[in-house]
């Protein structure tokens, strides 16, 4: 019993030494920067505007990724499963090939604004960095979406229209709540990853858009207050362990 | 079974053709096209080239190239050994033991990258560990994050595992280090070796922690491009990011060679 | 088809609930279901019985619509529906896995289909406690499917498919995911319910016998997506068109014979049978197991020796190879002397028909 006990340690060790041991320093370091940073109107913005911008991508990739799972399962086409399987690749992509593309596309000098179309430097608002996350993040909810709806037998899609309803009651009625904890658990993951996206907003570099792993990263490297940055980080674990928690509970 | 009707199925694939091409095909297309524009004033590209390509196989492209397959495959490496002994570790743990560690090895995905760089910085820039300013720290980092991903694919495919087998092996008279090393690992290969190539394209991708960390010698390949994008300098971005891709597609399916085995699923 | 003929008045002649007008459905290269026309009257059941891959389920699915027909017209009342949605079709369905839908209570899978045809709450509630109360399911109405034993959620998949009061009822083996004992218990349930139900045309798919026995009024008997014979369950029983409907239909022994005017020579034996679908020429004489009796080896009956007796509690199964080179089975009751395997014996022949040979 003891000795199995053991065998967890050095895992547990390394994680408690390059994980947690420095999280916990650093969350320390923010201890005399809090009244100064959490207080500026600055700090609240960020932490508004993340929750915003996680909360709305969230919601288009979950419609989104619903829409293409649906007709990958139940309108299925030559090349469908090709389809598939380029959705799994694109899950190891790194985010920043959407900000790239959407620069060349839209950017101040992009292949959009050259074809003489305003696009308003779109990709510079938040509107345009929830439609370069629900891009990235769309096929996070579309792989368990795709596994629920395999599962679903096809009696119950029979018997339900034998019974009279069309498609789209089919769809509200049957098929949604049996993929639930699949809806559920995709979305939490990626509200998580939406939240802690990094990458695609320092790479498409909006001067306006701040989100709380920007404010990490421009107070630790850009203005060297590691104080405030340490706020920032601290503010930014709490909330991806808020919905981290949740996610834990919905995808069991 | 859902859509009955042929004209039904035919307006839902056409709406999402549309849809999946603007959204999902058009920016990979675009990131394409882009690593081999001369010039991009119309629809496509005005001229071609493959300088940018070549260009990011010279010199300090390069370089940054092979620094990011060595991080890569360091980091995929310890991962793969840190998440199977986890997963290992806690299949046989005491029920309370198992549920802290399973929670603690899974926590790393619940936080930003930038954030786990961030605590690099503050931690190892001190005694008694002194990282800072070396590839160490990178690698550290790095593994810090896709570690949490090896461990996640691992121990999920040993739960699917059929504990009859281990069993069975110890009642033929096997001792626990030959049903580990005769069974349950070669039945766990798949799992690592995806868990491998997961570790390795996202530490491939990885640029949030990294750009918080990483020493003037070890520029990784993202780094790279991020300086690229952020001079104006998109399409050699382009190229180098396709270098990337490509560097990973071939690394994973060489790894993919490595890790099938007859028998296995 | 140029009929113009004047239209009768439908009070004259009633179009069958159901019609199958030369279905067949084709996946691929894979015949599912070839050429099927059969009509069900309405407050008729038709059992559609064969082995797996005989295309019974395929024409059930036809007739609810969950596949398209390759070529063929499915009519139901007369009306052509080929083309129509299963939501169309008005049409009850019971599958063998009951697909009731697990998030939903038991009143609430009953509701379904009220609820999506828009009726009045208050009607969707009196509908809802009628049906449970004909299944006799009252009692679990709050329950979620998976709390409810095998037989229990047969009963609501039946009421559900009820609910909508269809004009035809379609059951896929709705018994065989059951244990033997409930089985029993379900078929006599089905044949009360189906005393209820005077008016609505049954479609019942199954590949066992007795179910098709106990419920039927006519047997559609199916094989290779083919329909094989159809007709009134005890004639087809007693006077099988077809090897394949002999065997299948009572698992009867298939002996090579010739037949003969009023029976079939075995060897240089002559055994009479009650009815022959051949006049003479190569045939097989069909005797079911309980219509042979094992004596000693005599004058009478079809030499031959024992080669296996199992005990089965009711009686004996006997295999006896003949001399004329068939092997058949016997079922004797448990009080008769029963000769050991091995010893020589004579087969004598009751009740026997003839049917023709099939083609190899």
């Amino acid at each position: 019993m003891t000795r199995r006990a053991l065998w967890t340690l050095p895992p547990l060790l390394l994680v408690a030494g390059f994980f947690v041991y420095p999280l916990t320093l650093t969350a320390l370091q923010s201890g005399g920067a809090w009244t100064r940073v959490a207080t500026s109107p600055e700090f609240g913005r960020t932490v508004l505007r993340t929750l915003e911008i996680a909360v709305c991508a969230t919601i288009g990739c979950l419609l989104l990724g619903t829409f293409f799972a649906l007709v990958l399962t139940y309108a299925p086409f030559p090349g469908a499963r090709a389809v598939a399987r380029l959705i799994d690749t694109v899950l190891a992509f790194p985010s920043y090939l959407i900000a790239l593309a959407f620069t060349v596309l839209y950017g101040s000098a992009g292949v959009v604004d050259g074809l003489g179309i305003a696009t308003l430097d779109f990709i510079y608002t938040p509107a345009g960095l929830v439609f370069a996350e629900i891009t990235f993040y769309t096929p996070f909810v579309m792989r368990p979406l795709l596994a629920a709806f395999g599962q679903v037998p096809p009696a119950q899609l029979e018997v339900a229209a034998s019974l009279g309803a069309r498609p789209w009651r089919v769809v509200r009625q049957v098929l949604l709540p049996e993929a639930l904890p699949a809806l559920a658990a995709g979305g939490g993951l990626t509200l998580l990853l939406t939240l802690n996206e990094f990458g695609l907003v320092l790479f498409i570099g909006a001067k306006d858009v701040t989100t709380l792993p920007m404010l990490v990263y421009t107070k630790g490297l850009v203005t060297f207050d590691q104080a405030g940055a340490a706020v920032a980080a601290v503010a930014q674990v709490a909330l991806s362990l808020t919905v981290y928690s949740l996610y834990r509970r919905v995808a069991r | 079974m859902l859509i009955w009707t042929r004209r039904g199925r035919a307006a839902l694939r056409t709406a999402f053709a549309a849809l999946f091409a603007l959204v999902i095909l058009a920016p990979l297309a675009v990131v394409v096209l882009a690593a081999f524009a001369r010039s991009w004033n119309g629809v496509l590209p005005g001229a071609y080239t493959t300088g940018h390509l070549r260009e990011s196989l010279t010199d300090d492209r390069l370089a940054a190239l092979l620094v990011s397959l060595q991080t890569a495959l360091a980091a995929g490496l310890l991962a793969v050994l840190v998440g199977t002994w986890g997963a290992l570790a806690v299949a046989s743990a005491p029920r309370l033991l198992a549920r802290v560690a399973d929670t603690l090895l899974h926590l790393p995905i619940a936080v930003s990258s930038v954030v786990v760089g961030l605590s690099m910085l503050v931690a190892f820039n001190k005694p008694p560990l002194l990282l800072g300013g070396t590839r160490w720290i990178v690698i550290a980092a790095h593994t810090v994050l896709v570690t949490a991903f090896a461990y996640s694919t691992v121990s999920a495919a040993l739960k699917r595992l059929d504990p009859a087998y281990a069993q069975v092996a110890g009642s033929l008279g096997a001792a626990p280090p030959r049903v580990l090393f005769r069974i349950v690992l070669p039945l766990l290969m798949p799992a690592m070796s995806a868990a491998a190539a997961l570790s390795i394209a996202l530490s491939l991708g990885e640029v949030g922690a990294t750009i918080m960390v990483y020493p003037p010698d070890w520029r990784t390949l993202p780094v790279g491009v991020f300086t690229l994008t952020d001079r104006g300098r998109v399409f050699p971005a382009a190229a180098l990011t396709l270098t990337l891709l490509a560097t990973a597609l071939v690394t994973l399916t060489g790894l993919g060679r490595l890790g099938r085995r007859p028998g296995a699923r | 088809m140029t009929s113009t003929l004047t239209p009768v008045p439908a009070t004259a002649v009633e179009a069958p609930a159901i019609g199958w007008d030369g279905v067949s459905v084709r996946y691929g290269d894979a015949h599912a279901l070839r050429d099927l026309t059969l009509d069900v009257a309405r407050g008729e059941t038709v059992a559609l019985l064969g082995p797996s891959g005989s295309g019974k389920s395929t024409a059930l699915k036809a007739v609810a619509g969950f596949v398209r027909p390759t070529s063929g017209r499915v009519l139901l009342g007369g009306r052509d529906v080929t083309g129509e949605p299963p939501h169309r079709r008005g049409v009850g369905v019971v599958v063998q896995s009951y697909a009731l839908f697990p998030h939903m209570k038991v009143e609430d899978n009953v509701a379904f289909g009220l609820r999506a045809r828009r009726l009045p709450r208050a009607e969707v509630a009196a509908r809802v406690t009628e049906m449970l109360a004909m299944v006799g399911m009252t009692a679990h109405r709050g329950k979620l499917p998976r709390e409810l034993s095998g037989g229990q959620q047969q009963r609501i998949a039946i009421a559900r498919a009820l609910a909508i009061r269809p004009p035809v009822l379609l059951l896929d083996e709705p018994l065989s995911a059951l244990d033997a004992r409930l089985r029993q218990d379900m078929l006599d349930e089905l044949r009360r319910l189906r005393g209820e139900l005077p008016d609505t045309a049954i479609v019942y798919v199954t590949h066992d016998q007795t179910e098709a026995l106990v419920l039927a009024d006519r047997i559609a008997i199916m094989r290779d997506a083919r329909l094989v014979d159809v007709g009134p369950a005890d004639e087809l029983y007693h006077r099988p068109p077809s090897a394949f409907t002999a065997e299948f239909l009572g698992g009867a022994n298939l002996i090579p014979a010739e037949a003969v005017a009023g029976g079939a020579r075995v060897g240089d034996r002559t055994v009479p049978a009650a009815h022959s679908a051949v006049a003479s020429g190569p045939a097989l004489l069909c005797v079911r197991p309980h219509a042979l009796t094992v004596e000693v080896p005599g004058p009478d009956g079809l030499p031959g020796r024992v080669t296996a007796v199992q005990w089965r509690g009711s009686g004996y199964r006997l295999e006896v190879a003949l001399d004329c080179g068939a092997t058949v089975s016997a079922d004797l009751p448990a009080l008769t002397g029963v000769p050991a395997a091995g010893e020589p014996a004579a087969v004598r022949v009751g009740a026997a028909c003839v049917v023709a040979r099939e083609e190899p």
